[in-house]
């Protein structure tokens, strides 16, 4: 499906090319002159000692939320493997000891390196176990094993990193973590 | 020993202290390397090259707003291994950028830095030019200096014994012959209207009439391009083009014989934006102020230009301190460190603006017009020297300001093809040159009769 | 004891064929069936939840309803329970938006109070009831929040869960191989009905009524039975799960192998569902002669063992080689139930390239039992009639006992024969030199002179021959332990000097031996096998 783009044709203004410069000029004259007298406003970060802002919505490394009792919340039903389009997602499910979960994850595992940070697995996931909120974008570390993320690794986090969500607060040391486990837990009548 | 005797030592010493305007190109290296490195970062809203410190007690890291690591660039050049390519003409490839190098020497002295010196001196009125070389044929040697950059560009280019170094200094012979040839005719309407070559009468034409650039604007122009062009700066820089000819005829080059050519180039900016400013900017004259009125009112000039220059140390002053209340609230992990920085340049900012304030201060009250002048009505030679100081800084300025232009259309314009660049010289600008000749010669001779 | 009274009729290749119209459209299906099976034959599915096949009809679900023109005008009839008649007119829902209103209502029953658990169930997959709700529900949730799920079933199992709901009936122990999860149970029934009628012991009843019914075994009793397994086939959802295959592998995680168990001379057709090279499970392939649905738990388990206890491979085929043409004595090659058509026309080369030196043996010297009438003829010596179809001894393992001294060499192939526990082999020990070609390191190769890893029947390609004289085709299960492993065939055609490349040349010699096999290549015989003539063997 061949789609023809007619250009415009340039104006004589636009031929004569010195006010097409002059306008040029002017732009990058604006920005000069913004770097010169507003340097704080600069959108340019000093990286490494300055951060980022990263948005909320931003797919970042994983995590996996924790029950109250601290517990991960994966029930290992393996959708987020499925849906991801790398096949970077590798579960292993086991049996419970809490009566109240019959099925637990034992291992969990994301390739950070085959990872295409796509989100579906956050996407996929029907107990918002797996989130991709952590907002930590830099990974670096020295061999290629350990950019695979470990159920350790995704379950090792801080709810203080994140005092707006109230499902983090739930997890220990969350603000919410008392009431949550009081709710927590079938009483059988 | 007449030609001694004929000048009195102040005389003397001043001719003799002339000859440091030489070493201005070589100066405002240093200012155009970092202009024009933080000038691009600032137009693509980068903040430019920042990172080299250098460590000073108390201060921690100075940074020199950047300026360091040009020194450490300068540096590395200066230290890295000079080597000549097999196959090359060892003498001729050492020695090409030698030359453009070397022209920077030449040209500043027949520049006029200020107006002619006239003061009373153990009893005599003396009279000392404001160029090294008061020739009248000034403008003319200016043009042969800078032509012979190019020999440099063709050596280097045949003497590295590679094609790319080949092409790239014939097209840069081929650029400088077709823009010399618009430089000159654009240049002669003022010459014209001006009645001389030397570059001190074209000045005090300016400046007893009106600026190049109001008389003849479509000259200045044509002038401009064509002094951009034969400097070889983008958006003309067809010599050097990456994705044809890598880097051009210094291809081969490396270490300080890179750092020659690159030195050349950006003192060749600097003669040319003097040229521009001398020839359509009034010169070192000052705006709307004639010398005879600045040295009537010698005290008031200094003090206006010391609080003016007191005014921009307060301004930068103001400029750290939004940044550093910015800084102090942001959460850059190194913060600390640049606010012990700045301490440097806040106090460097306070004693700059305070000396400036109390020089103002002191040239305003105690620069009597007895002090500026004689019973005579003769300058003394404080107020020659005061004059002097406010024409260099003026025309200082006025370059500096050019010299942005070179850098600000280098950042802004992409580049022109070859065959562009040839049409351009020849079929566009030659042409209105040759009009913007006779028009100027036609209207003059209807006009002044001269 | 079985209960055969209403068992749906099948249709067969010889069903008179009679006209109905469905959608007002003369189509012509098999008329001696009910009409499920008579839409499915001209391709039109039906969903249903209680119906099977080889169960007899219940029609409790509701699910497979159609309409059918009749003398009081339109009405709603199950298919699975209504018989096909000449000139019927039936709707489906692509004309008829009431059939289809009246499945989604079914099937929003159904789901009213079934757990979310599909993604801890088991059965997520290929569970009856999530493709029903893609194929004819996708209801939106009409239940409010605050009612929730509201589980009636055994009180006994009753909790209330942290968001208030009541729940109950999560993994009961009902049996040694099975858990039951009560909440998830949609009481088709079709557990009860295969206890009943398939397995004859009627160990599993529903109790309790409308909506508290649940499905329980007598009290202090277990399921227990040799098909118990079969419930999980049959349970249309997560309610009945196997331990072994309980949080083991997400279903669609799993590649499936047609092949057949080679531990029973019926030959009961499996699917062999494996990943990653391993064997998660294996499950009943539906084959209406030989296994219908059903599959014993000792061919079902059989497959954890498949990788365990393994011989190595080793490259010495010219150590055997050189071991066999240096016996003084005569040559003894022994063959065991599990040998492939293959394997059986390799060792009769082999024989016939010894020449009078060597004699073949076969047999078995386990027990020999009776046939249940479900998946098991009871003879465990898997391939006997193709020994017979390529004219081997099948059962004369005694003679090689008595006359022991008259061998210095036995060539023993998948035959354990020590380690079956009959004493008087171990007279075979006599032998100096005893070479054993096995999967598995067993008492037989433990005893060996030499003992080289083969391939399992898991992981062969090849054909055998049930007890009921049906050729079946076995195919390789990508989960050899060791890649290095050959197939039986291919070593022994190696010892006889004219190596077979692939299953295909070996199958081509076994026809040269058996007449019946002649003419017939891999592609001609079904998944469901093919029968040769002759009738039982």
């Amino acid at each position: 499906m061949a789609r023809v783009i007619k250009q415009k044709p340039m104006t004589i203004i636009e031929r004569l090319y010195i006010f097409e410069a002059m306008r040029g000029l002017w732009t990058t004259l604006k920005h000069a002159a913004r770097g010169l007298f507003r340097y704080e406003e600069l959108p340019t970060i000093s990286y490494p000692e300055g951060q980022p802002e990263v948005r909320n919505s931003y797919r970042a490394k994983h995590r996996l939320m924790l029950r109250p009792d601290g517990t991960p919340r994966c029930v290992a039903c393996g959708m987020c493997a499925a849906a991801c389009p790398a096949h970077c997602i590798f579960i292993e499910a086991t049996q419970s000891d809490d009566p109240r979960i019959e099925k637990r994850v034992m291992r969990f595992d994301i390739d950070h390196l085959v990872c295409v940070f796509c989100g579906l697995c956050a996407e996929a996931c029907p107990v918002d176990a797996l989130r991709m909120d952590t907002k930590q974008i830099v990974f670096e570390h020295r061999k290629r094993e350990d950019f695979v993320a470990h159920l350790a690794d995704l379950t090792d986090w801080d709810p203080k990193d994140y005092p707006e969500d109230a499902q983090s607060q739930m997890a220990p040391g969350g603000t919410k973590n008392a009431e949550a486990r009081k709710v927590w837990g079938m009483e059988v009548k | 020993m007449d030609i001694i005797e004929s000048k009195s030592w102040v005389e003397w010493l001043i001719t003799i202290a002339k000859f440091a305007f030489c070493f201005v190109p070589v100066l405002y290296i240093l200012l155009l390397i970092p202009m024009e490195r933080r000038g691009a970062g600032f137009m693509q809203d980068r903040q430019g090259p920042n990172r080299s410190y250098i460590k000073v007690p108390y201060f921690g890291r100075i940074r020199l707003l950047g300026y360091v690591q040009n020194m450490c660039d300068g540096t590395k050049l200066f230290f890295k291994e000079m080597f000549a390519p097999k196959g090359a003409s060892k003498f001729l490839y050492y020695v090409a950028p030698a030359i453009p190098f070397a022209i920077v020497f030449l040209s500043p002295c027949v520049i006029p830095w200020f107006g002619p010196m006239v003061f009373e001196w153990g009893g005599k009125v003396v009279t000392i030019s404001g160029s090294i070389l008061d020739s009248d044929v000034g403008i003319l040697l200016l043009f042969g200096f800078s032509s012979l950059s190019a020999y440099g560009a063709v050596l280097a280019g045949w003497a590295s014994k590679s094609k790319y170094s080949y092409l790239g200094s014939l097209r840069t012979s081929a650029m400088t012959i077709s823009y010399e040839v618009c430089q000159g005719l654009s240049m002669m309407g003022l010459l014209v209207l001006a009645g001389s070559f030397s570059l001190t009468d074209i000045v005090s034409w300016q400046e007893h009439h009106v600026w190049g650039i109001v008389a003849q604007p479509v000259a200045f122009f044509c002038f401009l391009i064509a002094t951009i062009a034969e400097t070889g700066r983008a958006p003309f820089d067809v010599a050097e083009g990456e994705p044809e000819l890598v880097a051009g005829y210094h291809t081969e080059y490396g270490a300080m014989q890179f750092g020659l050519f690159y030195m050349g180039e950006y003192s060749h900016i600097c003669i040319s934006s003097f040229l521009v400013a001398t020839l359509f900017l009034g010169g070192y004259s000052v705006p709307f102020v004639t010398t005879e009125t600045m040295q009537a009112h010698m005290g008031g000039s200094l003090a206006i230009l010391c609080w003016v220059l007191a005014f921009l140390a307060l301004a930068f002053l103001h400029m750290m301190h939004r940044y550093s209340k910015k800084l102090a609230a942001s959460r850059q992990s190194n913060k600390n460190v640049i606010l012990q920085e700045y301490k440097l340049y806040k106090l460097v900012g306070w004693v700059a603006a305070l000396v400036f304030i109390a020089a103002g201060v002191a040239s305003w009250m105690f620069y009597t017009p007895e002090m500026a002048h004689t019973a005579a009505g003769v300058n003394t030679i404080g107020t020659a020297l005061g004059t002097a100081a406010i024409h260099l800084l003026v025309l200082v300025v006025k370059s500096v300001m050019f010299c942005w232009v070179w850098i600000w259309v280098r950042w802004t314009l992409p580049r022109f093809r070859y065959d562009h660049v040839m049409n351009l010289g020849w079929k566009i600008i030659l042409n209105i040159a040759i009009l913007n000749l006779v028009v100027t010669a036609v209207v003059a001779k209807l006009l002044g009769g001269n | 004891m079985s209960n055969y009274y209403n068992m749906p009729k099948l249709p067969t290749e010889s069903s008179p064929k009679v006209e109905i119209f469905v959608d007002d459209k003369a189509v012509m299906v098999p008329g001696d069936t009910n009409l499920l099976e008579a839409l499915k034959a001209v391709g039109i599915e039906t969903p249903h939840v209680c119906y099977h096949p080889y169960l007899p009809v219940s029609g409790n679900c509701r699910q497979c309803l159609v309409e059918q023109e009749g003398p009081r005008g339109r009405m709603l009839v199950i298919a699975c329970y209504t018989p096909v008649a000449p000139g019927m007119k039936i709707y489906t829902p692509a004309s008829s938006a009431r059939v289809k209103n009246a499945r989604k209502a079914t099937q929003e029953f159904m789901l009213v109070n079934h757990p979310l658990d599909c993604p801890i169930c088991d059965k997520a997959g290929e569970c009856t009831l999530q493709e029903n709700y893609m194929e004819c529900g996708q209801n939106e949730g009409r239940l409010r929040p605050e009612y929730g799920k509201n589980y009636h079933g055994n009180p006994a199992h009753q909790f209330v869960d942290s968001k208030g709901q009541v729940r109950g009936g999560k993994h009961v122990d009902i049996g040694p191989r099975i858990l039951l999860d009560e909440e998830r149970c949609v009481q088709c029934d079709r557990c009860v009905r295969f206890m009943r009628s398939v397995a004859g012991d009627e160990q599993l009843q529903l109790a309790g009524r409308a909506d508290h019914t649940y499905i329980t075994t007598f009290p202090g009793e277990k399921l227990d039975h040799e098909y118990d397994l079969c419930v999980t086939d049959v349970c249309p959802t997560g309610a009945m799960t196997a331990k072994y295959f309980r949080f083991q592998k997400r279903v669609w995680l799993l590649s499936h192998t047609p092949t057949i168990s080679m531990d029973d001379s019926l030959g009961a057709n499996i699917w062999i569902d494996h990943a990653d090279g391993k064997i998660y499970r294996v499950m009943p392939r539906c084959n209406p002669e030989v296994n219908r649905s059903w599959l014993s738990n000792t061919s079902r388990m059989a497959f954890q063992n498949f990788n365990k206890n393994r011989l190595p491979a080793i490259g010495g085929i010219s150590v055997m080689k050189d071991a066999i043409a240096s016996a003084s004595g005569k040559i003894a090659l022994v063959a065991g139930g599990e040998c492939t058509i293959e394997d059986l026309a390799a060792l009769r080369m082999l024989k016939e390239t010894l020449g009078d030196r060597a004699e073949i043996f076969a047999g078995t010297l386990k027990v020999k039992s009776e046939p249940d009438g479900i998946a098991k003829s009871g003879d465990p010596m898997a391939n006997r009639a193709g020994f017979k179809l390529l004219g081997l001894p099948d059962d004369n393992l005694y003679d090689l006992a008595q006359h022991v001294s008259d061998y210095s060499v036995v060539v023993c192939v998948n035959n354990d024969i020590i380690g079956e526990g009959n004493k008087s082999m171990d007279a075979i020990e006599k032998i100096p030199t005893r070479i054993v070609l096995s999967a598995f390191n067993d008492e037989t190769a433990s005893k060996a002179t030499l003992a080289f890893g083969i391939k399992h029947w898991s992981e062969v390609q090849g054909t055998m021959v049930n007890s009921l004289n049906i050729l079946q085709k076995l195919n390789a299960a990508p989960t050899a332990p060791d890649a290095e492993l050959k197939p039986a065939y291919e070593v022994l055609s190696e010892l006889a000097g004219k190596p077979f490349t692939c299953a295909y040349d070996a199958f081509k010699k076994a026809a040269e031996y058996a007449p019946a096999l002649a003419g017939l290549a891999y592609d001609t015989i079904k998944s469901t096998g093919l029968h040769l003539e002759g009738g039982n063997a």
